[in-house]
């Protein structure tokens, strides 16, 4: 008991007082992690948009693929991102192994399907009768996209928010393709496995409290935004 | 009876859209098949049947919304390619049974339209206003599409679709998901409107009285098919067929024959022997149907009262019920039971009793349809 209210003492300490390297691996945090968000929103919409807004052959395939995807275990997206990026491995010429690029890409790959999928569900949800009503008022394909992508809005903002959620608690692709060098790939995730493996439980203390933070700001924040009624009288 | 492609008075050129030979397949199964259907420049022209007819993919396959083979020319020139359909769709415009405001203000969605066909924003801000104007909606521009009521969605949605000032506005239903009151004043403004700005309107309806109301024209269709095609006084007045009339809500059927009625002029004979004269009479078997609200009653013989007219026959009151503010009479003639309407100061005139002996007179054409052919078309 005494070295837990030790260990939230200093984590809070280590918080407060400014301590550079547990901001520093925050930072790493959210850098790594928002790059891999922003990559995902970019690859993950379009293909969620194409998937709800299209029929073709396969396409139930797709949908069911997806939805996999979103529950892939993120140890498995580890092993593939480390197989493809090990000296010997088909992308090791990249020699991008143990670095922030490894993160990123294991994040994406992570985070794209939960969007995808997200957004093909929320277009599902959508009245088709505003696909008709936006083709008919003249739409082309990219206007149809534009337009029925802001009456999604507010499930686009939730599905944004469970790819962020999942990428930055997520610590066992980060852990085997990025191993955890203190000052170049340690994230709030690995730092405290590496903590609490070494009696460090202060300074894992600290971060998780961070992670903690972030992960419910980031979740409040979506909340706000999508808080306007959506529905229609009539 | 002549099926002859019937044109509105109001055609000036050509039809502004004509379809020949349109199927629409789904699943496998032809759900629509239209010989031809044609919208003349400027007239109203209404597309009605039941629900599950067909009517509403008939209208969106029109307006290249939905798949189909078969011929579309707009203006003249054959719709082809998926240029040739964006083109359509960027010199029409739709409205459906819901409003589909986009999540914005109501200005914004009236100028989609416009933003879309790349007008800029002056104009656009002007036509848009114009369009709300005209849908009495202008004190909404400002507000966002939440909160709004259906009837001033449905008007905003329909100012969308005014504001491109589209060759021909295609309405599905319009008025179906609003209460009475919110309709009839919609109904009223609408038809004001397409008169006002000689526009060429395609309107789908289940309503009888909403076709009946605004139309220059009507399609009846079942079952995806054309069952009749003219003017809502040849539609009421010669249904082609009992289906048709059934669902403009003729009750009275009377069997019979057409032949000879002795005088050597063709006559309708009922099977009680009663004799019905008919337009256009061949002979052979058929129906006659009697619309209860053609029906007159008299206690004196009619000719006592006015000049000779044909079709009318003394018969008992054999039933009464009130519907509404009116009268439903029921009456017995030579074995064969009419149905007639009575207002209220009809009825307080009459008091017709059940057992009364009254004189009928049938105060409309009547039209013997040959009992074999279910449709003329």
């Amino acid at each position: 008991m005494h070295s837990i209210l030790q260990g939230v003492w200093e984590g809070l300490r280590l918080i407060f007082t400014g301590d550079p390297q547990t901001y520093e691996i925050a930072l790493r945090s959210l850098e790594v992690s928002t790059s891999a968000l922003a990559i995902a929103l970019l690859i993950g919409v379009p293909i969620g948009a194409l998937v709800g807004l299209s029929q073709f052959h396969g396409r139930q395939f797709v949908v069911a693929s997806l939805n996999t995807g979103m529950g892939m275990p993120r140890v498995v997206v580890g092993l593939v991102v480390a197989l493809f990026l090990w000296r010997t491995g088909p992308l090791g010429f990249l020699g991008i192994m143990y670095t922030m690029q490894a993160m990123i890409i294991a994040q994406v790959l992570i985070a794209t399907p939960i969007v995808a999928a997200l957004c093909v569900a929320a277009l599902q949800q959508l009245d088709p009768g505003f696909k008709l009503q936006v083709t008919s008022l003249g739409a082309g394909r990219m206007r149809t996209f534009a337009l029925l992508m802001r009456e999604i809005k507010g499930p686009l903002l939730a599905a944004t928010a469970a790819a962020f959620g999942g990428v930055i608690a997520e610590v066992g692709a980060v852990m085997m393709v990025g191993g955890n060098i203190k000052g170049q790939t340690e994230v709030l995730t690995t730092g405290i496995v590496a903590n609490v493996n070494t009696g460090l439980f202060g300074s894992a203390i600290a971060l998780a409290v961070v992670l903690l933070i972030l992960s419910f700001s980031t979740n409040f924040a979506m909340l706000l935004l999508q808080r306007r009624p959506k529905r229609q009288a009539g | 009876m002549a099926a002859a492609p019937l044109t509105s008075p109001r055609a000036a050129t050509a039809p502004i859209l004509e379809t020949r030979g349109l199927d629409i397949v789904r699943g496998g199964r032809l759900i629509v098949h239209v010989d031809r259907l044609t919208i003349e420049s400027g007239e109203i022209r209404v597309v009605l049947g039941p629900n599950g007819c067909g009517k509403t993919t008939m209208m969106r396959a029109l307006n290249t919304l939905t798949p189909s083979t078969g011929e579309i020319l707009f203006k003249g020139a054959p719709v082809l390619t998926r240029s040739d359909k964006l083109a359509l769709r960027r010199q029409t415009a739709a409205v459906f049974q819901q409003a589909y405001l986009l999540a914005t203000t109501v200005r914004a969605n009236v100028e989609t339209g416009l933003r879309i066909r790349g007008v800029d924003a002056e104009e656009r801000h002007r036509r848009a206003g114009d369009a709300l104007e005209m849908l009495g909606v202008a004190h909404l521009a400002d507000r966002p599409r939440d909160g709004l009521s259906g009837g001033e969605a449905q008007r905003v949605s329909i100012a969308r679709a005014l504001a491109v000032d589209p060759a021909i506005i295609f309405l599905d239903e319009p008025t179906a998901a609003l209460d009475p009151p919110t309709r009839r004043e919609l109904l009223a403004d609408l038809e004001r409107i397409f008169r006002e700005l000689k526009t060429s309107v395609m309107w789908v309806t289940h309503d009888i009285g909403e076709a009946l109301a605004v139309a220059d024209r009507i399609a009846f269709i079942t079952e995806g098919r054309v069952r009749q095609d003219g003017t809502p006084d040849e539609i009421l007045t010669r249904p082609a067929s009992k289906e048709v009339a059934d669902f403009l809500g003729v009750d009275t059927w009377i069997e019979g024959e057409v032949r000879d009625g002795g005088d050597g002029r063709l006559t309708f004979v009922a099977r009680g022997g009663g004799c019905l004269t008919v337009e256009d009479p061949r002979p052979g078997p058929a129906l006659v149907c009697i619309r209860p609200d053609d029906v007159v009653l008299f206690r004196e013989p009619p000719q006592a009262v006015g000049p000779e007219r044909p079709n009318s026959f003394p018969a008992t009151v054999s039933g009464l019920r009130p519907v509404g503010r009116h009268w439903r009479v029921s009456l017995d003639w030579e074995g064969e039971t009419v149905d007639a309407v009575l207002d209220r100061t009809a009825q307080a005139q009459l008091a017709v009793k059940q057992g009364d002996e009254v004189w009928a007179l049938i105060d409309a054409p009547l039209q013997a349809l040959p009992r074999e052919s279910p449709a003329a078309l």
